[in-house]
């Protein structure tokens, strides 16, 4: 019976996920019928199973939820904002339960009753516009793609095309994409023929003939397709809207068959959430596999791609031809696992996507603040690892952003900014990094309160002379504020110190920019992956390093006389200067120069260069942590074992060269 | 820490320069041949860099530098202790480059001599005692202190100065 | 701006008709009684949009199109025309003309003015 009801446990908590983001869907769209279908389809898979498995208080509040939004089902109502917000407490509540089925606390009995009583006054009265929808006109909302390709001769016509455009959205909600791609050249650009082409969606309640009807009059000059995409409103899915948006500004057509692969993706993805009751059957093609059992595939494979390293030296060191050929095909398979193991271990930031709405959600109910929460490029992956160790800061970030940075819809107004506040959470790889920023249009930050404060707790002295990013990175310093201080400071110094840390517990930066008035951005770069990279063995002396593949832009190889001596120097190459800092000097090694030194190009915030004796090769680099001993040892992300079984340091090139630019300006200084 | 029991309990020792340590053998892992050690750019020179140990990183100290005893060449008998230490409530492993290691010895705690407080070379916190073997006074060494200190010198500031 | 709307046809009680619904509606409105008649317009008068009959003494609505077409200060002036349901060959050789669009005759005040938007703004 244990290990049953911790299988129910298993399920509740996926199911109550689920549910929660339903809900949260549903209180950006009142009117989304599929979600309450979905609602309604949970809550009965958890009545069943909670009756079933001994967990008499969760069946019943499941039952009495259920009721609700069985009766919203069939009498179309709307939902109400009320209702959802005590759908959400109740979810808060049986997330509780699960683990308390006697309702053995005192303070879950109490919430228990409350909320039984709450759901019971929602059912003794109708539920809110039942009736009057169900005599009302019938508005299911379509959506539709059109595409409107216009005759060269339009314009003779005396038609307007814009206008036909204008009557189109005018019947509901579209997006318009013009197809700008036929517009030739200047020189053969007759003046009163029309070479755009447009393409609309539109989500509406009209029918096709309606549609069709705005075109009557261009009907013969025009061809006009229009094809129903979903019965749905499918722009007010903000993911479905944002390809299309993204899609249009690169001025050419979408076409029906990328908009219906737009649409399979979409529907899959709320196929899954709004059909548990078929989980069983799709969940064949993906199965839940516990974390413990991916990290020790990881080590495994990191492993065997250690002991691959020492098969290839041999095989190189033996010559025998069967041998190398064994060896090589064995490298390229103990590539591909590696990769396919690594990906299995990608989750998508969206995992995190909940969180952060409700977040959202909450307090911005509880601030009072009205705020716009979108999200962009969140379906970049990251380690699983990275995603469970970075989902605490960025809830923190989060916070101090509506708290502190949001300011009040009134004063918003008064200063002449637009009523809603914005935050807008980006994510994006780029380099050798993913990058994830949060940006609000909030109050900012001021440097001059920082400087008082940071001179009130003794962390700057009066004379202390900085730079506004040194200022701004002081809300990082340990010490600097504790929350009562810092909600009239406007900053948002509430353990940043801790955020700082935990994102460079996993090799991460974090980096802010504000401006007073206008907002912060708070930049967040984490390494891709934190486990095996592809790298570039090198040399320095006698020790071999490994640089980042992806940090590489480019290999010179100049004559070591013509370095001069220091860490750092400027070199032109092609035809550019660059800044070029001297790996043997920054390292202290002093063993006799090569002839030749390979000077490499790093990707960076600004172009740099580093230089190294000789290049060895390309090395696939498993990453070994450098023990605490070495904590403070930044510039070196970690250190892999080589084929001879030596150790070789992996180089944070980022973190080096911003090490190493510091230390020249210090010293100029 | 070790709890105290009247039994008997082993200890290693070995060489630095011309005296012999002993360590509790709890903390000793195994004994390694010296190996291909890589530097680290930028390290107080008791670090000698990192070796591979089956496939894990571990960082590698000159014992002799680290206890402030100044600096030698290894020889065909130096290698390396691999020790378990407690480190701010954090267990880490670490290798020990020492000049020899000689036997495993038995030690009972009557046989453990305080540390003379005053005249000694050593800084009494880091030693657990002294045991008399064949003529020669062996030094128990606290490693867990000895690593948690910042100041590792295992001498006596006076005997420094 | 005021949107100037030249009305052509014979019968008057559509010419009325269509005058009232149209400044009722803030259209200024210009009348012809038929295409010869209208054609006086196309000077120097600024014309947003025709509505015209097709079938009118001395110069029909078609000819009248073709007329209008060729002079370069008006050949992209929106033009409907008035037919019947019955003579739905007409919408096709009227738009092969020239014409923007059409009002089916007979039409009440909304489809009137809806179809007006179609073409002016």
């Amino acid at each position: 019976m244990d290990h049953l009801q911790h299988t129910f446990i298993a399920e509740a908590d996926e199911l109550l996920a689920d549910l929660e983001h339903i809900l949260l869907k549903c209180d950006m769209d009142l009117n989304n019928k599929e979600s309450v279908e979905a609602i309604f389809r949970v809550m009965h898979t958890l009545k069943g199973s909670a009756g079933m498995f001994g967990f008499i208080h969760i069946g019943e509040l499941t039952h009495h939820l259920e009721t609700i939004f069985d009766s919203i089902r069939e009498t179309h109502a709307l939902l109400s904002k009320e209702i959802i917000d005590l759908t959400l407490q109740s979810v808060d509540h049986l997330k509780n339960i699960i683990h308390d089925r006697e309702l053995g606390r005192s303070t879950n009995a109490v919430r228990h009753h409350g909320l039984m009583s709450a759901i019971a006054t929602i059912l003794v009265e109708p539920v809110a516009g039942g009736d009057k929808k169900a005599g009302g006109k019938s508005d299911i909302i379509s959506t539709y793609y059109i595409i409107f390709n216009l005759s060269a001769g339009i314009f003779k016509s005396g038609n307007n095309p814009l206008y036909l455009i204008d009557d189109v959205t005018a019947l509901g909600q579209a997006v318009v994409i013009p197809d700008l791609s036929g517009i030739p050249p200047l020189s053969d650009l007759a003046p009163d023929c029309c070479y755009t082409n447009f393409e609309l969606i539109l989500a509406t309640t009209s029918s096709p003939d309606k549609i069709k009807e705005v075109f009557l009059f261009a009907e013969d000059q025009c061809g006009i397709t229009i094809e129903k995409l979903s019965q749905t409103d499918l722009l007010s899915d903000i993911r479905f809207k944002s390809s299309v948006l993204e899609h249009a500004l690169k001025m050419s057509q979408i076409g029906l068959k990328r908009l219906k692969s737009w649409l399979k993706n979409e529907t899959n993805k709320s196929d899954a959430i709004a059909r548990p009751s078929n989980k069983r059957e799709s969940q064949r093609s993906s199965i839940r596999v516990s974390s413990d059992k991916l990290d020790g595939l990881m080590n495994l494979i990191s492993e065997l791609v250690t002991a691959q390293a020492r098969l290839t030296l041999l095989a190189r060191q033996n010559n025998i031809p069967e041998f190398s050929n064994l060896s090589e095909n064995m490298e390229k398979i103990t590539k591909q696992l590696r990769d396919t193991a690594f990906n299995i271990c990608l989750v998508p930031l969206q995992t995190l996507e909940t969180r952060f709405q409700r977040l959202l959600r909450d307090l911005s109910r509880e601030l009072k603040k009205e705020i716009d929460f979108i999200t962009d490029g969140i379906e970049t992956e990251l380690d699983k690892s990275m995603i469970e160790r970075i989902s605490d800061p960025l809830l923190h970030i989060l916070r101090n952003s509506v708290d502190h940075g949001i300011e009040a819809s009134e004063e918003r107004v008064k200063n002449g900014k637009k009523k809603n506040g914005t935050i807008i959470l980006k994510a994006f790889h780029s380099g050798t990094g993913v990058y994830i920023q949060i940006k609000d249009d909030g109050r900012g930050i001021d440097t001059e309160k920082i400087k008082t404060q940071a001179l009130s707790k003794g962390l700057i002295t009066g004379d202390t002379i900085l730079s506004e990013p040194q200022i701004l990175g002081l809300v990082f310093t340990p010490g600097f504020s504790t929350a009562e201080k810092v909600t009239d400071v406007s900053g948002r110094g509430v353990g940043m110190d801790v955020v700082k840390r935990n994102i460079e517990a996993i090799q991460g930066e974090v980096k802010l920019e504000s401006r007073p008035g206008e907002g912060t951005t708070i930049t967040i770069r984490l390494p891709l992956t934190l486990s095996i990279i592809d790298g570039m063995r090198v040399k320095i002396g006698a020790s071999e390093y490994i640089l980042p593949l992806a940090a590489i832009d480019k290999c010179y190889e100049i004559k070591t006389e013509k370095l001069q001596p220091g860490l750092s120097q400027k070199l032109a190459l092609d035809g550019h200067l660059f800044p070029v800092f001297n790996l043997r000097e920054a390292f202290g090694e002093h063993t006799e120069k090569p002839k030749h030194t390979q000077v490499i190009k790093i990707h960076h915030d600004f172009p740099a260069c580093i230089t190294v004796d000789s290049v060895i090769g390309e090395y696939q680099a498993v990453m070994k942590p450098l023990t605490s001993l070495y904590g403070e040892k930044d510039d070196f992300s970690g250190a892999t074992i080589l084929g001879d079984g030596s150790v070789a340091l992996v180089m944070d090139t980022a973190k080096l060269i911003k090490k190493l630019s510091e230390k020249v300006h210090a010293t100029f200084q | 820490m070790e709890p105290v029991t009247p039994t008997t309990e082993s200890y290693l020792t070995f060489d630095l320069g011309d005296e012999i340590f002993a360590t509790n053998v709890n903390n000793v892992l195994e004994i390694l041949e010296i190996p291909k050690i890589t530097k680290v750019p930028r390290c107080p020179p008791f670090m000698r860099g990192v070796i591979n140990l089956r496939g894990s990183v571990l960082p590698v100290i000159d014992a002799r530098s680290k206890f402030g005893l100044g600096e030698t060449n290894d020889t065909v008998n130096s290698c390396i202790m691999v020790l378990e230490i407690s480190m701010q409530e954090q267990d880490i492993k670490i290798g020990a480059v020492v000049d020899a290691v000689q036997e495993v010895i038995k030690i009972t705690p009557a046989d453990i001599l305080a540390a003379p407080s005053i005249g000694s070379k050593y800084r009494g916190e880091f030693i657990q005692g002294m045991v008399k073997c064949d003529e020669q006074f062996i030094m128990l060494l606290d490693l867990d202190k000895i690593f948690s200190a910042d100041d590792t010198s295992i001498l006596q500031q006076v005997a420094e100065a | 701006m005021e949107k100037h709307i030249l009305v052509v046809d014979d019968s008057s009680s559509i010419r009325d008709l269509m005058t009232f619904t149209l400044e009722t509606a803030g259209y200024k409105v210009l009348r012809g009684t038929d295409g010869m008649d209208a054609l006086k317009y196309f000077r120097d008068t600024c014309i947003d949009l025709v509505i015209t009959d097709l079938h009118m003494p001395k110069l029909d609505g078609i000819a009248l199109i073709k007329e209008i077409r060729s002079k370069p200060k008006y050949q992209y002036v929106p033009i409907l025309v008035l037919t019947t349901e019955s003579q739905s060959a007409k919408k096709q050789t009227a738009k092969e003309a020239g014409a923007t669009g059409w009002i089916i005759k007979p039409f009440e005040r909304e489809k009137l003015l809806t179809a007006v938007q179609k073409v002016i703004r």
